[in-house]
């Protein structure tokens, strides 16, 4: 049987700040205990080398305002490519399957990036997502997000797009970080259904997790039959996480893994340094690599200490029946959107980056088409704590956007950046791989 | 004068080296089952008529332990080991006679579980029933408190005098639970055969009228003295290629990016240098299969050498890695990779006529021309070579990298000459170069390299210390042991630097490396704050320092 690969890069020269819980030692004992276990000796596990995303790698996904090199320091194109990494040694068949083991995180940060969200600056998964469309011509993908709290950069990266199948399960929203993730949020007009949540109730254990991983994930991804299976790995619904109240176990992440069976698990969050992510880490490794690890455990793990009520798996089945049902009847709601909808769907929002104090106002535009999910724009504008404000006018193409879509998005990139009021007008042309923008003051324009 | 002795698993070399020149150099077989009696006899050659007293600096590299290892002469040792609450058991496949026992700590030495005191006298009992009078003792992060290793070391000197116990704490500070317990095994059961070996040298040196103990190479290319050799006897292993590539730096000290190449009769070894230093094995040296603790450098070796005889297979010409005797050029019966390259080359080397008959008969036989045969076969070998040496290169490039800064500052292996050791050096490597474009280095000593950087390199020694200030300990490898901190919680960086050095000078001292100690520098600095709350609760440091390897003070380099 082939190796599992890893990619463990724990960044041991970045923090955000010095006592951020993004900081040096998150993965320090991870390093410890892996190191110890020997694992990268093993015939299971290969272990490979970071790797360092390109900008255009980047653009592909986001936009990053007033640009990649605002946004991103050199740790975040690691992580993100140490992603990509991971992912080529599974595409081309080196391995089984992989994990990257990597910081910082990429989960809350959303398809226009004007700074860190989240402890996020950019996605990796989703940058991910769109490497795999360019480079293997790869169509349908889920994400399985296992971060305790909503995955909602993904979410909104991943809104409009039928062939993404995104289901996130978290700590309810109205009890933690973000706050979103909730049961009717079920994607765009045109992609309804390939959003799906799954908001839990604190101190949900092992037995309501796994039940919602063999009831709601596993139909899912059956009836969805995705190419690729990517599993968001964050650590932190651990029953020691400081930031989140859930009562996982490592053996619980090694059970998930080994039955959701992702071909690529990528690190998010998970904060319990110490006490539970040298364990699920191990857990994660072991389930990956069809090893047995049924003698892993915390040091102070109590088997009876976490019972799951019959009240609250009550709960998770009936959230499980309504959102298989939302998922099964996604097509009928699609078709229907597409017959009362305007040429344009038009929403808007208003975003805000926790740890920088930035306000964002979008409006967003999606196409309505007929013969795929319709190409987006985002009308940006926000404004930082130093009073500085950034306007961008961004167009997105999806990599399998129909020719219509794709010539009506270029012609009016060309059309906006004469008239917009807005600074910096952005073409995302994933089909050409080509990542446009024009700067209206200086009448530049860059390409990647 | 200087004698430098290198064991290697055909041939033993020795030389007398003294004022920048080789005085006296020799060459015989060796005998595997008696490396002492192989060593006395090269230095018996040696040293002829000259006077003993004259002799400042005797140093050995052998593959006792390697061949201790090898044909299972080992002395039987139970391994008991604590591998707590990871991975299954089946993961260890170390020894037949293995024990698992409870009792558990964590990374940062904290007791997650105590020992089993029954289950620890069930185990000894079933080892003295096997008749077993030795044990090695292996605990995960034992390397961070050794509490378990050291109850059990003495409940079986207490309960089990005649058995002798190695604990893993004592053998490597470093991570890594199951190199660790390998490592402590192998010391455990070859032990008491270095130890006789230890003794015989002692003794004969004694008796040959040499006031100087011996000193024994390690793999990673140092050495250490005849006595401190008895700690840790696996770290003796792979002495010849450590002796090789020292002696290409011996004879070309430029700081340059290197490849050295060790031709030898079936086999050669390749091994980098870079900026001057050579390149450790990332994952330490691999003994019998497994990874070990032992520091060794990163060499290839590839079956492939000067005697390697030609074969043709279905009409095409191959190597053999079975040596059936010298080229035929040296009397041998069968054509070698040394007389396709003396034909192809018309390099004369010995009895070419010889060369050139053999060649010619065997591709008469297979209806191919004498130039055909001698084309491919040079190819061949230029080919093996360079693909090896390419992967190395690219295997240094890839090594994993934990840091941002060690990712972005990545290099490309960028070589700039080749070294050439070894008799069939000289023949062999030519085309090799010419096709990767840079100049082979040779040196009248190229053929006797390895016997001469054994002979002048210094001891080599290296420190770790691992501090954790809320803990107030500071745990020092080699050794194992334990010590508050002078400046409790208030330790910095630079206290658990001077910390290290004051322990290298200390090990060292107690090792008989005199002021070499002084020549130390730092491998590896390393601090984590660790923060529970909002607010910082101590710091861990992990501080390396070493005398790398080098030369004697002695020695000034070889006259031209
Ligand atoms: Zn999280
Ligand atoms: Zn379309």
């Amino acid at each position: 049987m082939k190796p599992t690969g890893i990619l463990f890069f724990p960044a041991f020269d970045w923090a955000i700040s010095p006592t951020h819980p993004e900081r040096e030692e998150r993965l320090l004992y991870t390093r410890d205990q892996i190191f110890e276990e020997g694992i990268m000796d093993l015939p299971q596990i290969r272990e490979y080398e970071p790797g360092i995303a390109s900008h255009s790698d980047v653009a592909r996904l986001h936009f990053c305002i007033p640009d990649v090199a605002a946004q991103v320091t050199e740790a975040h194109l690691i992580s993100a490519g140490s992603s990509l990494r991971i992912a080529d040694a599974v595409m081309q068949g080196e391995v089984r399957n992989g994990f990257a083991i990597v910081r910082p995180p990429g989960h809350h940060s959303m398809t226009v990036s004007h700074g860190n969200r989240g402890f996020c600056n950019i996605n990796n998964e989703a940058i991910l997502v769109e490497y795999l469309r360019h480079k293997y011509n790869i169509k349908k993908v889920a994400i399985v997000d296992t971060d305790v709290h909503h995955g909602d950069g993904t979410q909104e990266i991943f809104w409009d797009d039928p062939d993404v199948l995104f289901i996130s399960f978290h700590q309810d929203g109205r009890t933690l970080y973000p706050g979103s993730g909730f049961l009717d949020e079920l994607g765009g007009p045109l992609a309804y259904g390939t959003t799906i949540n799954l908001p839990l109730r604190p101190r949900t254990t092992d037995t309501g997790i796994l039940y919602a991983l063999d009831e709601l994930i596993m139909p899912l991804l059956d009836e969805f039959k995705p190419e690729i299976v990517i599993n968001s790995a964050g650590q932190d619904n651990h029953y020691t996480d400081p930031l989140a109240d859930m009562a996982f176990t490592a053996q619980g992440y090694a059970k998930l893994n080994s039955r959701l069976a992702p071909d690529i698990a990528v690190l998010e969050g998970g904060y319990s340094v110490e006490t539970a992510l040298p364990y699920i880490n191990m857990g994660l490794i072991m389930a990956m690599a069809g090893m047995d690890y049924s003698s892993l455990r915390e040091p102070d793990f109590n088997p009876v200490r976490f019972q799951e009520s019959s009240g609250n798996l009550e709960y998770i089945k009936q959230m499980v029946d309504r959102q298989l049902n939302a998922f099964r009847h996604r097509e009928e709601v699609i078709n229907a959107n597409r017959k009362k909808g305007d040429d344009f769907f038009k929403s808007q929002r208003s975003i805000f980056y926790d740890t920088e104090y930035i306000s964002e106002d979008q409006r967003i535009s999606l196409r309505n088409c007929n013969k795929c999910g319709g190409f987006r724009i985002i009308d940006s504008s926000a404004q930082h704590h130093d009073g500085k404000y950034y306007t961008a006018y961004c167009i997105s193409v999806p990599f399998w956007a129909c020719d219509g879509c794709q010539q009506e998005a270029r012609s009016l990139y060309a059309d906006v950046l004469r008239k917009t009021p807005n600074r910096q007008v952005f073409l995302q042309d994933r089909p050409a791989n080509q990542f446009r923008c024009y700067d209206v003051e200086t009448e530049k324009e860059t390409i990647l | 004068m200087l004698i430098g002795i290198d064991v290697g698993g055909t041939y033993t070399d020795g030389v007398i080296f003294d004022q920048g020149e080789i005085k006296a150099s020799t060459k015989a077989s060796t005998d595997s089952e008696d490396i002492k009696g192989s060593v006395l006899r090269v230095l018996e050659q040696l040293l002829g008529a000259r006077n003993p007293q004259d002799i400042q600096r005797v140093v050995l590299g052998t593959t006792l332990v390697t061949n201790i290892l090898a044909t299972g002469r080992g002395e039987p040792a139970g391994l008991l080991l604590l591998p707590g609450y990871g991975l299954p058991h089946d993961a260890y496949s170390i020894s037949p006679h293995t024990w698992y026992l409870k009792g558990a700590v964590d990374f940062r030495g904290r007791e997650i579980e105590p020992l089993d005191q029954k289950e620890l006298a069930e185990a000894l009992r079933a080892i003295s029933a096997k008749g077993l009078s030795r044990v090695a003792v292996a605990a995960k992060f034992a390397n961070r408190n050794s509490k378990h290793e050291q109850e059990i070391r003495e409940y079986i000197l207490e309960n089990y005098p005649d058995i002798k116990v190695s604990i893993s704490s004592e053998v490597s500070g470093k991570l890594n639970f199951p190199r660790r317990a390998v490592t402590t095994y192998f010391t455990a059961m070859t032990l008491s055969e270095w130890n006789k070996f230890a003794d015989e040298i002692e003794s004969a040196l004694q008796q040959r009228g040499i006031d100087t103990s011996a000193d024994i190479l390690k793999a990673d290319g140092g050495t250490v003295s005849l006595a401190s050799s008895r700690i840790m006897p696996c770290e003796t292993v792979f002495s010849g290629p450590a002796a090789s590539t020292m002696g290409a730096l011996a004879l070309n000290r430029d700081k340059l990016n290197s490849v050295v190449i060790d031709v030898g009769g079936t086999t050669s070894d390749i091994s980098l240098i870079i900026d001057g230093e050579p390149l450790y094995a990332a994952k330490g040296a691999v003994i019998e299969n497994h990874l070990t603790h032992v520091n060794a450098f990163a060499v290839r070796s590839l079956a492939l050498g000067g005697d390697s005889p030609i074969i043709v297979v279905n009409g095409i010409p191959e190597l053999s890695p079975i040596r059936q005797g010298p080229a035929a050029c040296f009397g041998g019966q069968v054509p070698t990779v040394i007389d396709a390259f003396n034909i192809h080359y018309a390099l004369n080397i010995g009895d070419a006529e010889a060369s050139q008959v053999k060649l010619a008969s065997m591709a008469g036989d297979h209806a191919l021309s004498l130039d055909q045969m001698t084309a491919v076969i040079v190819e061949k070998v230029t080919e093996r070579l360079m693909k090896a040496i390419e992967e190395m290169f690219s295997q240094w490039e890839k090594e994993p990298a934990y840091k941002v800064w060690e990712v972005i500052h990545r290099r490309k292996f960028e070589l700039q000459q080749l070294i050439g050791i070894g008799a069939a050096a000289e023949a062999i490597l030519p085309p090799l170069a010419e096709r990767m474009g840079v100049h082979l280095f040779m040196h009248k000593y190229s053929a006797v390299a390895n016997a001469l950087g054994a002979s002048v390199v210094r001891p080599t020694l290296s420190v770790q210390v691992h501090v954790d200030t809320a803990a107030n300990i500071c745990t020092i490898d080699p050794g194992g042991k334990q010590a508050p901190l002078p400046q409790g919680a208030k330790t910095q960086l630079e206290d658990v630097k001077a910390l290290a050095c004051k322990y290298l000078v200390g090990i060292g001292g107690e090792r008989g490396m005199g002021d070499y100690t002084g020549e130390y520098k730092f491998f590896m600095q390393e601090q984590f704050n660790t923060i529970r709350g909002y607010s910082g609760s101590g710091k861990l440091f992990d501080v390396g320092v070493q005398v790398k390897p080098g030369f004697i003070k002695e020695y000034k380099g070889v006259r031209s």
